[in-house]
């Protein structure tokens, strides 16, 4: 059985429809990169996995467990506790500014699942450590370079130990110098055989992390296959035409 | 014509009584003020459509309404409403607070206005409960995000409270005028009541933009 099974997914925002019955599956080692023209859905997607959108229909389920079920006029049920078992990086990072780095990763552990603030804080440090951070635990987000930000999120979302992290545009509004050193952290993560589900632009690094590339256009999955296939021998001419433009345009 | 300062020695005394008088009711309505004005900032942005219309025309009237005539309202025909007598501390204090309610209810608001969608979305990626995230991430990046346009508030309210005098309330406007009159020297002394009064509000209003300046630094990450 798939570990994500997203099953008839319906999703509008008054009129505009962004999917009208969109299905995707991801097994428990994937790691999904989601690729298409702008427009077509991609962050939409990651936000109804982590229960931020309200879905007019359609099933998500998440390992065992029924997570989402969609029904119209704000009627959707969700699983509390299995959302708790989603991560999410955003794009613009979304730090608390007015929260140190440790105070970021601290607030939800103690605040919400009641883990002692001694315990929260030694395995702050230790991810901190982890990631190069050590030095940045007491520095506040605005003392903090695009890239620094971009990784103490990924920390904050680690310390609840999700089963599935959501990425969604992590390095888009970063210095391309920048970049690496967020996608290392991604790439470190994807070795120690952490499940996710990556928005990004950046094909290069979607070929190295992805273990499957989603290319979906208008709501709709046009292909899916590992990368060395959608990029090497691109079934569908859609794909094609995308990856052509794309490729292109990134020289 | 002549100036002659040397006589405001002989007066300092009452000035500085005048000024301890504005500085503590002035001080008074910014505390209440403050308190109200949070009130009044649930109110106009809660959910609820009554509480809603009843704070936001509230809000509007004393924004809308010059303050002088608030406080003639306030000082002759309150204590007439509610058949109680107030003395002329106690009717400045309340003029003035609910007056400052409403203008610092304003900056409250635009501050938790300002604060971007994406903070609500980390919240529930973070799975914090409504009441946590109100009150360790909302409610602190609001009131950081306010202080600047609070600080610029306390300096208007200690400039306005010089409309006092003309209840006959003694602050340092008042006591000005009366040493003025007695003395026949209006330019000396009411030159004096200016540089006092500038004396505060100058520090002040430096102390606005420093605020602003290091404060938009942290919250604006």
């Amino acid at each position: 059985m798939a570990f994500v099974e997203i099953d008839g997914l319906i999703k509008r925002y008054g009129t505009l429809s962004i999917f009208e019955g969109f299905d995707l599956n991801m097994g428990s080692t994937d790691r999904l990169v989601l690729i298409g023209p702008s427009g077509c859905g991609k962050s939409t997607l990651l936000r109804c996995m982590m229960g931020l959108e309200d879905i007019a229909g359609g099933t998500i389920r998440l390992g065992d467990d029924d997570y989402i079920d969609g029904a119209p006029n704000g009627k959707m049920k969700l699983n509390r506790q299995v959302q708790k078992e989603v991560g999410m990086v955003f794009q613009h990072y979304t730090l608390f500014p007015h929260l140190s780095v440790l105070g970021n990763l601290c607030l939800a552990p103690v605040r919400s699942r009641g883990i002692k603030k001694s315990e929260a804080r030694d395995k702050a440090l230790g991810l901190l450590e982890r990631f190069g951070l050590a030095d940045r635990a007491n520095f506040y987000p605005s003392q903090l370079s695009g890239g620094q930000k971009q990784r103490v999120a990924i920390a904050r979302a680690l310390m609840l130990d999700p089963k599935l992290m959501l990425f969604d545009e992590v390095t888009s509004a970063l210095d391309p110098e920048l970049v690496v050193e967020v996608e290392n952290t991604m790439m470190e993560l994807a070795e120690a055989g952490m499940p996710m589900m990556i928005v990004t632009h950046d094909m290069h690094f979607a070929r190295n992390i992805a273990t499957q590339v989603v290319f979906q256009e208008r709501g709709k999955v046009i292909e899916a296959a590992p990368p060395k296939d959608l990029f090497g021998n691109p079934q569908q001419d859609r794909t094609r035409d995308f990856l052509r433009n794309v490729l292109h345009i990134e020289g | 014509m002549e100036l002659d300062f040397s006589f405001l020695l002989e007066y300092s005394g009452v000035l500085w009584r005048g000024l301890l008088t504005t500085l503590q009711f002035v001080g008074l309505a910014v505390v209440l003020g403050l308190i109200w004005g949070f009130i009044l900032s649930m109110g106009r942005t809660s959910k609820n459509l009554f509480i809603y219309w009843i704070s936001t025309l509230y809000v509007e009237f004393f924004r809308g309404t010059p303050v002088l005539v608030q406080l003639f309202w306030i000082f002759f025909c309150l204590p007439l409403f509610l058949g109680v007598d107030m003395s002329g501390f106690t009717s400045a204090v309340i003029a003035l607070s609910l007056y400052s309610g409403a203008i610092t209810s304003e900056s409250f608001r635009a501050a938790l206005k300002s604060i971007e969608a994406s903070q609500f979305d980390a919240c529930t990626a973070l799975g914090l409960p409504n009441g946590v995230r109100t009150i360790f991430v909302i409610l602190p990046q609001a009131v950081l995000r306010a202080v600047p346009n609070l600080l610029s508030n306390v300096v208007s309210l200690f400039k306005e409270s010089a409309l006092v005098s003309a209840v006959g309330m003694a602050d340092l406007m008042y006591v000005g005028q009366n040493i003025a009159n007695n003395v026949a020297r209006p330019i000396e002394i009411l030159s004096a009541v200016a540089i006092i009064y500038f004396c505060i509000g100058f520090p002040l209003t430096r102390a606005v933009s420093m605020v602003e300046g290091r404060l938009l630094k942290v919250v604006k990450a």
